[in-house]
């Protein structure tokens, strides 16, 4: 492999360069859209080369969306904030929740453990519809419908199943004698959880986390028909951009620029931990 | 000062029995080695001390409490483990001293006290990921030491270390564990490591104690053919025999050659037994003799400063023989004659394979 | 004649953002048909390298390698006529253990009584005839090696390789395996080089050595000459278990010799017969030296050397006693059982004539007188 040829490097390179174009397209194309107004992204033949325009971010900072049909009231920042507190609820619960859980999983056989463990991942599984529609009515009934701590509640069903997972694989590659020498050494198991088990596990608990966040931002479903207009987060508050007078693209891309970058920097931010992570605990000091 | 007393315990797997029926007792300051091939359930008698599995039956006391039961951390045990096991997110100072639940200016102290001696005190502040193996496990031990517990327990420590630092620390360790007056159990599957540690050494097979005496004992007096074999390198030599009392002595004949095999005190013969001599204790010459076996040399192959011999029998049987380095070895596919001491000779019953050495009645383990 | 012959081997690992690993150097060497040769070293010194490279598996960076007067290091694994047996067995886990051995036959095209008969032959010789019907995965890892070895000797080829044949084998099986394996080669001059990080094993099985260290060839040559005249220090304190002695010695002119000092404690006049020109020229020339003796050679109750017992081990066959004297460690091997207990103070005694004396820079100076 060392002595790979000129063409094979040139050959090597122009692949790799295809790939990087077909995948980074939709997102450069909504980047640039984001800041042309109507008129010119439906412009036919498209162009590369125009003047760009901040009235779009505007429109959505402001709240105020001008359309041929006259102004229009938008509260993106609020949706925004929702998407924020939303997720950042879910996974911290799901954290909590999840991560004695899975610790539970990885060290302890238990009658109908694996069975648990399955069911809860097979929440991943079912389409999201056919729970919603029975369970929108309980809400209703609970007096959970249109409530942050209902949606919070509901998000458990795609972070919960993804952190125990993820980080089961983690604890079942710490040795157990590792934890088995602190015990020994006068600790009960509560201190080897907390000062061996968690602190060893952190880079997959930390990747579980980013992970069901990004999940649980781009949730669009649960939200839709469990929350109102206040409590809704950017991927439903988006749906007001399709209006009377047509579909505002410019807005909707500028609103999927600012969502997708939190996410985008705290993925960026985590890569090393999230590539270890996914590849369940393989990398071990 | 404590006594660890195992009293017939057992513990079952599904199937597999790995104790079963397990009778020990450690005094405090011994060191007692549990030998025996893999499987045979050396490391489950160690965690269920250690508490990390409890005994189906029986029971387990220390200083003639009983533990069973208890949570690990109050049994006053220390442990070393096979991996080390060390907290990969600590450096090797905080390993240690997590062995001491006090604090303030005693741990400090401790730490540089238990590091000089296992000459570790310049690698304090490195962590495990930075050190050598054997400084990994000289930290291992330093943390179950630290402690002084009253039970100390050692899962193979000296596997993953390279075989320099192992006889290093074959020399070093007895002395080390002997320091306080702990109740040690020391596992392993290497035999010289188990006679260069032990005060007494546990054979431990298929989940039972097939023997419990001092190294010398064990290795000249092993109470079966099964744990013969497990120690002497190169392994024991077996012929089946019929021995028969002649003029006081019994004989047997082994690849046509009447051998000697020890005194008859007062049998007539012995039925179908296997006949076992150590490879040290074959005399090998070039001269025949009717006390002397015919045999064809296979294979000479150097071992430990000896010459190992591999012969093929007159009968085809194939038999090792380890001769000091400046005795004359011959050369492969030369004849030579074979013989042993008839005291050298140890006999086994064949349906049993328990030792029934006419001149070392056995005692039961 | 040479029947493999390796010339002016370099192995250069280079990987992007990390600094080339030089893992072999200028490595010659000849083997001999019909000859077992090990290469011996620690971890990451090269010799798994130096075996995958005859192999094929990995190319040389420089020099070349021939076979039977073939070029062979140009050409792939397949066509160099050489069987190998992997550390890892890399059996084929779908084939039965007897398919496994015969599958190495396959491109031989031999009748399938043929076959049958090789292969029980050698499963007999490593002792694995009842399982020759069940599958890797249910046997044991000493199983799978001895099939490993079984599957890599039942073959015809020019030259065998073995990478750590036998680290995993039952210890009540190692020492009579080793004499089998010895006298097939032997019997049917099969030239053959094993890998083995265990000099036990690489002394049983191999007619000569070769001590690798650093990616560089410190000595080939039989045991015996490795033991009686090691080539350099480090070939000196890396063979014999267990390790020599060595102590650091001044170096005093006395009248027509020298005197190697060790402290206040230990004393030896050399000279004399013992001593040729260029040793004595060198001895001369430095103040400081590093003595080494073989614990085999330190005989126990007599001479003038008075140790503080630190250990008393008795092994069975023989007996290994550490003694303290001033701060030094010396550790001696005997035959018999020693009456001394920790603490008691023993004579040991240390023969001039069996002492090895090397330079600083670790060459060596004067080998031991062999006996």
């Amino acid at each position: 492999m060392e002595h790979s040829s000129l063409a094979g490097r040139i050959f090597r390179g122009v692949a790799l360069s295809l790939i990087l174009i077909f995948f980074m397209f939709p997102i450069v194309w909504i980047f640039l859209m984001s800041f042309q107004n109507n008129d010119q992204i439906l412009r036919i033949p498209p162009r590369i080369l125009f003047e760009p325009t901040l009235a779009n971010y505007e429109a959505l900072i402001s709240g105020q969306l001008r359309t041929a049909a006259g102004n229009l009231q938008i509260s993106f920042m609020r949706n925004l904030f929702n998407s924020v507190v939303l997720s950042s609820a879910a996974v911290l619960l799901a954290l909590l929740l999840g991560v004695p859980a899975a610790y539970a999983f990885a060290r302890f056989k238990f009658r109908l453990g694996e069975t648990i463990a399955f069911t809860l991942l097979s929440f991943r599984f079912a389409p999201p519809l056919l729970v919603l529609l029975p369970l929108s009515l309980y809400y209703q009934e609970l007096g959970l419908n249109d409530t942050y701590f209902g949606i919070v509640w509901v998000y458990q069903l795609i972070a919960l199943p993804l952190i125990l997972w993820i980080v089961r694989g983690y604890f079942e590659d710490i040795s157990p004698d590792i934890e088995h020498a602190y015990r020994l050494a006068g600790h009960s198991w509560r201190e080897a959880f907390t000062r061996i088990a968690v602190p060893l596990a952190g880079p997959g608990i930390a990747a579980a986390g980013l992970l069901s966040f990004i999940f649980c931002w781009n949730n669009f479903v649960f939200a839709l028909i469990l929350a109102s207009a206040d409590k809704q987060p950017v991927t439903v508050g988006a749906l007001a951009f399709v209006t009377a007078s047509g579909i505002q693209y410019g807005q909707i891309a500028a609103a999927i620029v600012l969502s997708v970058t939190p996410t985008l920097l705290l993925a960026l931010y985590a890569q090393r931990y999230l590539v270890e992570g996914l590849s369940l605990g393989a990398v071990k000091g | 000062m404590a006594r660890l007393e195992i009293n017939s315990v057992s513990k079952a797997f599904g199937a597999a029995r790995p104790a079963d029926g397990l009778s020990l007792a450690v005094e405090p300051g011994e060191i007692v080695a549990v030998f025996g091939p893999s499987g045979s359930g050396k490391t489950v008698l160690l965690r269920m001390i250690a508490g990390m599995f409890e005994p189906d039956d029986g029971d387990i006391t220390v200083g003639g409490r009983s533990v069973v039961g208890a949570p690990p951390e109050r049994r006053g045990i220390g442990m070393a483990f096979q991996n080390f096991a060390l907290f990969p997110h600590m450096t090797a100072r905080d390993n240690i001293a997590s062995g001491l639940r006090a604090g303030g200016n005693e741990v400090a102290s401790r730490v540089a006290a238990i590091s000089k001696l296992l000459k570790i005190e310049h690698v304090l502040g490195h962590t495990p990921r930075e050190l050598s193996n054997g400084q990994k496990q000289r930290t291992a031990l330093a943390r179950a030491l630290i402690g002084n517990p009253d039970v100390l327990l050692l899962d193979d420590p000296l596997r993953n270390v390279d075989a320099k630092l192992r006889y290093e620390m074959r020399l070093e360790l007895p002395n080390l564990l002997r320091r306080g007056t702990a109740a040690v159990l020391y596992v392993t599957q290497d035999y010289r490591e188990a006679m260069a540690i032990a005060d007494r050494i546990a054979v431990l097979i298929d989940g039972r104690l097939a023997q419990v005496a001092t190294p010398a004992d064990i290795y000249a007096q092993p109470a079966s053919v099964a744990i013969a074999r497990l120690f002497g390198d190169p392994t024991i030599n077996l012929a089946e025999v019929s021995p028969v009392a002649e003029h006081g002595m019994l004989s047997a004949m082994v690849a046509g050659a009447r051998m000697r095999v020890g005194a008859a005190d007062g049998l007539a013969s012995l039925g179908a037994c296997w006949l076992g001599v150590r490879p040290e204790d074959l005399v090998v010459s070039s001269a025949s003799a009717d006390d002397a076996i015919p045999a064809r040399i296979l294979a000479i192959t150097p071992m430990h400063e000896k010459a190992v011999l591999l012969l093929r029998l007159a009968d085809g049987t194939e038999w090792l023989a380890a001769l000091p380095p400046d005795a004359p070895q011959g050369a492969a596919d030369d004849g030579v004659f074979v013989r042993f001491a008839p005291d050298a000779a140890m006999l086994f019953d064949r349906a049993t394979g328990l030792r029934i050495g006419p001149s070392h009645r056995l005692k039961a383990a | 004649m040479d029947m493999l012959e390796l010339r002016g081997i370099d192995k250069v690992y280079r990987s992007r953002g990390k600094p080339p690993v030089h893992a072999v150097r200028a490595l010659d060497m000849a083997v001999e048909k019909g000859e077992i040769v090990a290469l011996l070293g620690s971890s990451g010194c090269g010799k798994t390298s130096t075996l995958r490279m005859i192999a094929g598996f990995e190319d040389v960076s420089a020099g070349s390698i021939a076979l039977g007067g073939r070029r062979i290091h140009e050409l792939p694994p397949a066509r160099r006529k050489v069987a190998m047996a992997f550390e890892g067995y890399s059996l084929y886990p779908p084939l039965t253990v007897r398919e496994n051995i015969a599958f190495a036959l396959k491109s031989a095209q031999l009748s399938r009584s043929e076959v049958t008969r090789r292969v029980e032959e050698i499963a007999r010789l490593v002792e694995i005839e009842d399982i020759l019907d069940g599958y890797p995965r249910a046997i044991s890892g000493g199983q799978q090696q001895r099939v490993s070895l079984a599957r890599a000797l039942v073959r015809d080829a020019d030259l065998y390789l073995l990478d750590e044949p036998m680290g995993q084998l039952e210890p009540q099986l190692r020492a009579v395996l080793r004499g089998r394996i010895k006298s097939l080669l032997a019997e049917r001059g099969m030239t053959a080089i094993f890998v083995t990080h265990d000099q036990t094993e690489a002394s049983a099985l191999a007619d000569r050595i070769a001590v690798m260290e650093g990616g560089v060839l410190q000595q080939f040559a039989s045991e015996k000459e490795l033991k009686g005249r090691p080539a350099n220090l480090f070939v000196a304190s890396f063979i014999g278990e267990p390790p020599m002695n060595l102590l650091d010695a001044e170096v005093t002119r006395s009248d027509g010799g020298f005197r190697l000092s060790v402290g206040t404690d230990m004393g030896f006049n050399i000279g004399g017969a013992g001593l040729d020109n260029a040793a004595a020229k060198a001895l001369a020339g430095t103040p400081q030296v590093r003595i080494g003796i073989r614990p085999q050679k330190v005989a126990v109750g007599t001479g003038d050397v008075r140790v503080k017992v630190v250990s008393n081990q008795w092994l069975g066959d023989q007996s290994h006693v550490a003694g303290d004297c001033g701060g030094r460690m010396l550790i001696a091997v005997t035959p018999g059982r020693v009456a001394a207990r920790p603490g008691d103070t023993i004579q040991f005694a240390l023969e001039p004539h069996h002492l090895h004396i090397f330079g600083s820079d670790g060459s060596c100076i004067r080998h031991a007188e062999v006996s």
